[in-house]
């Protein structure tokens, strides 16, 4: 029987939205799968919520037009924390960090807001050309 | 993944829109094709059947927003049928379960449509 506390490790890169996001929720189950958790385990539920959003970001934002740079993605699991990274080569986004939840009529702007209410620690630096986020939860 | 969405027509009238896949930044076009369809044939009542939603982000529940403010403006009235605990958990984290009280079944949903 695998253990919830079994480390994982997962690494990709991708360029397309469809693809991208595939990949991400792929590697959400995968870390399901290797640590024996549920479909329904609420910590990981919120963990892939976030990096939904997170994600969705970065591959609408993160790449520069007309350029097929890809997106460099590591998901990690260690003594009961999960920590995603993701990195691309768009423009800043220091002006979206401190952005809140929005009223509930309007139909966009909440996915920082729901990233940073669902997770232990997300973090953001520019480094270079590169924007890297970092997604931290205790599962 | 694309997001399917299929439309029928339940005994009481009402249209059901079942989407099938993650209501995502990718899929949430298609559910606002669906819904403008919809609106197209006059004041409508609409229960979106999520069961087969595994999955919503923010944008997908934008299209649900949208989908409400659209059919308000026509007069009809919009319901929410059987989410799974995902999409529970970000209708309550962003305040929306209190403008779209959600149904556990279609059934349910359309009683009183």
């Amino acid at each position: 029987m695998r253990s919830k506390h079994e480390a994982f490790e997962f690494h990709a890169t991708f360029s397309e939205l469809d693809e991208g996001l595939d990949v991400l929720h792929r590697s959400v189950e995968r870390l399901r799968q290797a640590t024996g958790r549920t479909p329904d385990d609420r910590a990981l539920l919120l963990f892939e919520t976030a990096l939904g959003e997170i994600g969705s970001n970065v591959l609408t934002h993160g790449r520069p037009p007309g350029t097929e740079k890809p997106v460099d993605y590591a998901l990690r699991f260690e003594r009961g924390v999960v920590e995603a990274s993701l990195t691309d080569s768009g423009g800043p986004a220091h002006e979206h960090l401190a952005r809140q939840m929005p009223g509930q009529e309007d139909e966009q702007g909440r996915g920082l807001a729901m990233a940073r209410e669902l997770l232990d620690e997300l973090g953001y630096e520019r480094d270079g050309r590169h924007n890297r986020w970092r997604l931290v939860k205790r599962l | 993944m694309a997001l399917d969405v299929q439309t029928r027509q339940a005994d009481n009238g009402a249209t059901v829109v079942a989407p099938t896949g993650r209501l995502d930044v990718a899929g949430a076009p298609a559910l606002k094709d669906a819904i403008s369809e919809v609106v197209k044939s006059g004041p409508p009542r609409v229960v979106i059947d999520m069961e087969g939603v595994s999955f919503v982000d923010s944008t997908g529940l934008g299209s649900v927003i949208a989908a409400l403010k659209q059919i308000r403006n026509t007069q009809g009235e919009l319901r929410l049928a059987a989410p799974n605990q995902q999409v529970r958990v970000v209708l309550e984290l962003t305040t929306l379960d209190r403008v779209f009280p959600y149904y556990a079944t279609v059934e349910e949903a359309l009683a009183g449509l």
